[in-house]
């Protein structure tokens, strides 16, 4: 039997059973926003603005404490930038995952491939010689970003952008299964988690295992129209309302970001 | 106060060795104690020496208390216990100068454990009492018993360290008997024991 | 030039007391030796003796580790009564841990290719090169063959190393981990350590009964006569002393050591 949590009910009644997606005339479109403890999964293309819609998704923070945003490929600087430029909320939680592999691993892989060529200087002896233990670069990244959304209390509310990064380095299996972990997660203690996946050689067979375990699914795209782009997004699965599918095409605007223009129902 | 009279005839005979002596002491059953302090107390009273004694016969620590019985003083000499390994708990004594080895069958153990101590000495006037030779017959092979007797004998010869060997020579096989006579270039025999 | 027969090399006198004797002399200069031995039986001891000994005559000595990490083998090394601390502070011992080596070079994966072993090779080289080591061991090669899966490679690898150590004028101790089922089959794990090796010093146990009595032998010693004869080990805070074993008493007195 599934465990059970007690929720507190002033709790309750200050979050309600939905959340915002952060973007008003979306919420409008969804009948309310998000239901509480929905696991959303974004299929983006290149350029399709979903990056921008990921922060505004964690910025009506309820908590900032309880709120993560995971950025695999944007550095902390441009994160704050963006969350500047449009007044979100600057305290919640952020982890910039590729910055930190950049500066772990890939500054240790050049350091290597130095020492290879180039050969141990006498200072590098020098500093081998008195270097007793292996620095833990090897880091699991994975579980560490599951560890820490896991332990994210009630009503949390985790952004993870995006999962190419853990898809390109570990076995899909291992990232499929976190992603069950944190949908399971998330439905016990009504927490909201989006995570977006690019779909540029994302194997079909994890696409639709990724849907699968997604309550909500939500296509990022972007076509040419004449000289303009258009950018849209397309809600193809919400669980238990059909109703609310639909494509919705965005633009951004500097006050609001994020912003639906017009409304396609799909079912 | 001794609770017997020493031997002077051995204190006597002692004079006679040098350095690079190899000394069998034989003593019977009864007197075995009696020969043994004989011996070690002219070398350690008269002639100043320090050594190293190997117990193969009993505990270190009860001939620690033997001599202590008799007031002489031994906590300068090295101890090496062959016996007390080979009982539960025998380790535990409250002298610092015992060294164990796990049995007498480790006999080249017994060989560079005494080179050990005496490189670690600063006296150079040294003895090797090696107690005995029918103790470490009941372990030993006699084949092995006498080869590494005659290893041990010209070992410490050539390092000039006088070596003592105490032997009960109608328990100890005649193969080993025979060599030791052949080794050694001094008997104190006193394997003839009257019992008064 | 000398006359045929007087000529003999340069020796690295080991200061392990009894070893120069029975290599009547020492290791020959640059000599690559290989120090197996099974588990327990005073193999660590002796190349950290080797060491210590080296630094004592001002000798630049290094020691890669890869069975115990270097902060053990440090602390295990006080315990000779002729090692000072000095030596390592004023650089005459360095002590590398392999792992930290390999993760320097990247090189943190179960098995290593071609390029792997010449990145390693070259490491090692520029070490004793840069800092003039005289004397070094490798603790264990095993554990780093492992590493190299074709038989082919560990072969390149331990000729090439030695090749380069000797030129540099290196003597060498790799020492090789043996289990007590290969002991009488070879003296190292993969079989090719044996045939590169300029000399071969076995470590293990007799079991005479029921109890396990250190041996050492010297197999082979290319470049001087030495004794084949197993001495019986003691590991002492004066290093490891050896004594002729009994002639009675060498050989195991079971067939069957382990008694199954």
């Amino acid at each position: 039997m599934a465990t059970e949590f007690k929720f507190d009910k002033e709790d309750e009644k200050f979050f309600g059973s939905v959340g915002s997606f952060g973007v008003p005339k979306f919420d409008n479109e969804m009948h309310g926003g998000v239901p509480r403890g929905f696991t959303m999964i974004a299929f983006t293309d290149t350029g399709s603005g979903s990056e921008l819609f990921a922060k505004q998704f964690v910025s009506p923070a309820e908590e900032s404490e309880n709120t993560l945003y995971i950025s695999t490929n944007e550095g902390q600087a441009e994160i704050v930038r963006i969350f500047q430029k449009y007044s979100w909320p600057l305290d919640i939680n952020v982890r910039t995952i590729g910055e930190e592999y950049n500066s772990n691993v890939l500054e240790k892989e050049l350091l290597a491939s130095r020492y290879r060529l180039e050969g141990f200087r006498l200072e590098d002896i020098q500093r081998l010689a008195q270097t007793r233990f292996v620095d833990d670069v090897t880091q699991d990244y994975l579980t560490e970003v599951t560890n820490e959304v896991m332990a994210l209390g009630p009503y949390f509310r985790a952004v993870i952008d995006s999962l190419d990064f853990f898809l390109q380095r570990e076995d899909p299996a291992r990232v499929v299964a976190m992603v069950r972990m944190l949908q399971a997660h998330a439905q016990l203690y009504r927490g909201l988690i989006l995570i977006s996946v690019s779909t540029d050689g994302l194997s079909p067979l994890i696409k639709q295992e990724l849907a699968s375990i997604a309550d909500m699914v939500l296509s990022f795209q972007v076509r040419t129209i004449g000289t303009d782009f258009e950018t849209s997004m397309i809600v193809s699965k919400f669980r238990n309302a059909p109703e609310n599918l639909k494509i919705l095409v965005f633009r951004v605007t500097p006050e609001e970001g994020i912003t639906p223009e017009t409304v396609e129902r799909i079912a | 106060m001794n609770m017997f009279d020493l031997d002077q005839g051995i204190a006597d005979q002692l004079t006679e060795v040098s350095l690079n002596s190899a000394v069998q002491v034989r003593c019977g059953n009864s007197n075995a104690f009696m020969v043994t302090a004989s011996t070690m107390i002219p070398l350690l009273q008269m002639f100043e020496m320090s050594g190293v004694y190997i117990s193969a016969s009993r505990g270190a620590a009860e001939v620690i208390k033997g001599f202590e019985a008799i007031g002489v003083d031994v906590s300068h000499i090295q101890f090496i216990d062959l016996v007390s390994s080979g009982i539960l708990g025998g380790t535990t004594v409250p002298y610092s100068n015992i060294h164990f080895v796990d049995s007498p069958i480790m006999l080249e153990s017994v060989l560079l454990r005494t080179l050990y101590i005496l490189k670690t000495t600063d006296s150079e006037r040294n003895f090797i009492f090696l107690d005995s030779v029918n103790s470490l017959a009941i372990y030993n092979e006699d084949r092995m018993l006498a080869e590494y007797l005659h290893t041990f004998i010209n070992t410490f010869r050539q390092q000039e360290v006088l070596t003592v060997i105490l032997n009960v020579p109608d328990q100890t096989p005649p193969l080993v008997l025979s060599n030791l006579d052949l080794y050694c270039t001094d008997l104190i025999d006193r394997g003839q024991v009257v019992i008064h | 030039m000398q006359p045929a027969g007087q000529y003999s090399r340069d020796r690295c006198i080991t200061g392990v007391h009894g070893l120069d004797e029975i290599l009547r002399g020492g290791i020959p200069y640059g000599s690559t030796v290989l120090a197996s031995g099974t588990c327990g039986s005073g193999k660590t001891t002796l190349g950290m003796e080797f060491l210590v000994r080296g630094a004592d005559s001002g000798e630049a000595c290094a020691h890669f580790t890869a069975t115990e990490p270097s902060v053990k083998l440090l602390e295990n090394i006080r315990q000779f009564k002729f090692f000072d601390v000095k030596m390592v502070d004023s650089g005459l011992i360095n002590v590398f841990d392999m792992d930290v080596l390999y993760s320097w070079l990247g090189l943190e994966k179960s098995s290593f290719d071609l390029d792997d072993v010449h990145s390693l090779i070259k490491a090692i080289v520029d070490i004793v090169n840069t800092i003039g080591v005289t004397r070094l061991v490798i603790d264990s090669v095993t554990t780093l063959c492992y590493k190299i899966k074709s038989e082919q490679l560990i072969r390149d690898f331990l000729f090439t190393l030695g090749k380069k150590l000797a030129t540099l004028g290196c003597t060498t101790i790799l020492i090789a981990e043996i289990t007590s089922a290969t002991e009488n089959a070879h003296w190292s794990s993969f079989g090719v350590e044996e045939a590169i090796a300029d000399g071969i010093i076995v470590l293990g146990d007799v079991e005479r009964m029921g109890h396990l009595l250190r041996f050492l032998q010297v197999v082979k010693m290319r470049g001087t006569s030495h004794s084949r004869a197993k001495h019986a080990i003691e590991l002492t805070p004066l290093g490891v002393m050896l004594t002729p074993m009994l002639k009675w008493g060498a050989v195991s007195d079971t067939h069957n050591r382990w008694g199954a």
